[in-house]
């Protein structure tokens, strides 16, 4: 495919392998990401999602294979498109909230003053963080890093956002307000990939890949997935192991 | 969704994005009231100890320009080292970059944010050195800053070069006896370089250190002026340049391991 031609897609993976010296991470994986929704990766630690996350963000170039995000190669000139929420809190522990908020703010080159103080605001009320905006980092809880970890992730108001399994250590609570500002986001236009091991995420995503192995060995809507079990009752775990058994019964 | 950020701007020379990470580097050390404590009180502790173990003056004279070049690697080394080692073990250096900050710019940020550091340790040593263990010298005070300052600049560099090849906060202190150590004995702190085997002596000759003691000797034992160690002055700059250009280019591969 010619470097020029746009299909339209947020992310586009062709035939991707990764290794991290011998042991493969990523084997021939193919998946496209339309623009706008939120895309779950599911699967079991040591599937490949970090390593496909990293590959998308560009910490890591692929072995083999194409990877094309909003139609280009991953790069620093389209850095400020992409917001990322890694899997570590990745803050300064002993800057305040506010302090970190706006220093990724500069980075991501919000110049103007008032725009930039706006942003932060919105970027920390989103996240309900605004009355501790004042704390150190380190003296926050775990769930509270999380949510910082995203208001960082998205001042700078990215059109398509990758987050490393966002919901990990959170409440049950604070997952649904999780889910609440990815939902505010996609109605926004952003897209969202977020990566996860627990089914619980899964069923608010718009799409879902499987991943296992380094591979996709299933991609659809969470009622598509649950449909091809053939069973009506089926969850989405029933529809994971169905399609690792099949996966499993073809390899054979 | 709409994004007002431009991409455009200069990412040639050291952009305001610099000096963003420079001034949150200074911040943190400077929220972290303990650190910036131990960063001001050591060195005097450090400088005390040593002038009162000396039995004669003379001695001290002798070996205060070489202790002062030594003292300014080390403390400065170790401050860069162990601080960008920080950004990565935590995660912030991925987030970094990932975002549109160039390499170029990361670390001279962290060089302009450590530098103001390094620079009160080395003032504060040199200051008490001569005030108050009342080290007799020649030459100018501010020119022995000035000399220092070239020191210090490579020094930083090369901590945060260094870190990039360390894992974790052990790999890197390991680092330290490995790159110190050896530019103390080899480098004509102790000894003169002439009386050591000639391997040891073309050893010496890649080592900073040894430009380092020299220039400093010259200007404080010999009362000479910054121009007359140009030499040693270039050299040593030389080595700041290049050492901070590696660590730019090793960065990505630190940060992706």
């Amino acid at each position: 495919m010619p470097e020029e031609e746009f299909t339209g897609q947020a992310v586009e993976v062709a035939q991707v392998s990764f290794k991290y010296n011998s042991l493969k991470a990523l084997d021939g994986l193919s998946l496209q990401v339309p623009r706008g929704v939120s895309f779950g990766l599911l699967g079991p630690n040591g599937a490949g999602k970090t390593t496909l996350i990293r590959l998308l963000v560009g910490l890591l170039r692929p072995g083999a294979g194409t990877i094309r995000i909003l139609g280009q190669r991953p790069s620093r000139k389209m850095a400020h498109l992409i917001g990322y929420m890694p899997q570590l809190h990745s803050l300064y522990a002993e800057l305040s909230i506010i302090q970190n908020v706006d220093f990724f703010a500069r980075i991501y080159r919000l110049t103007d003053k008032a725009e930039r103080a706006r942003r932060v605001e919105a970027a920390i009320r989103l996240v309900d963080m605004w009355t501790r905006r004042n704390d150190a980092v380190q003296k926050l809880s775990g769930g509270m890093k999380q949510r910082v970890s995203l208001a960082c992730a998205i001042v700078h108001n990215p059109p398509l956002l990758f987050l490393d399994e966002p919901t990990v250590g959170l409440d049950p609570e604070l997952r649904v307000t999780f889910w609440e500002h990815f939902a505010g986001l996609t109605k926004q236009g952003a897209t969202l990939i977020i990566s996860s091991h627990t089914m619980d995420d899964a069923v608010h995503c718009d799409y879902l890949a499987f991943m296992r192995d380094g591979k996709v060995i299933a991609r659809g809507s969470p009622g598509d997935l649950k449909q091809a079990t053939g069973r009506p009752e089926a969850t989405l775990e029933d529809a994971f192991l169905h399609f690792v058994q099949r996966g499993q019964q073809n390899a054979i | 969704m709409p994004s007002s950020i431009s991409s455009s701007g200069g990412s040639r020379m050291p952009s305001s994005q610099a000096f963003t990470i420079a001034a949150r580097v200074i911040q943190q050390l400077v929220r972290d009231r303990r650190t910036l404590a131990l960063i001001l009180v050591v060195p005097l502790v450090v400088m005390t100890l040593i002038g009162l173990s000396f039995p004669e003056g003379s001695v001290l004279d002798y070996i205060a320009p070489a202790l002062l070049a030594t003292l300014a690697l080390f403390f400065s080394f170790l401050l860069a080292g162990i601080s960008f080692l920080r950004e990565r073990s935590q995660g912030t250096m991925e987030r970094l970059m990932v975002s549109p900050v160039s390499r170029g710019d990361i670390v001279v940020g962290y060089l302009f944010g450590f530098f103001i550091f390094a620079l009160t340790q080395t003032l504060i040593i040199l200051l008490f050195t001569i005030y108050v263990l009342d080290v007799h010298y020649y030459g100018d005070l501010w020119q022995i800053f000035i000399f220092q300052i070239v020191v210090i600049t490579g020094a930083v560099n090369l901590g945060i070069f260094t870190s990039t090849f360390a894992r974790n906060e052990f790999q890197m202190v390991q680092f330290i006896p490995l790159i110190i150590l050896p530019q103390v004995f080899l480098c004509g702190v102790l000894w003169p370089v002439e009386q050591m085997p000639d391997y040891l002596q073309w050893l010496s000759a890649i080592l900073p250190l040894t430009y380092a003691v020299d220039g400093l000797r010259d200007i404080m034992l010999g009362g000479k002026s910054l121009i007359d160690v140009g030499i040693e002055l270039a050299i040593l700059a030389g080595f700041a340049v290049l050492i901070s250009t590696l660590a730019a280019l090793t960065l990505r591969r630190g940060a992706a391991d």
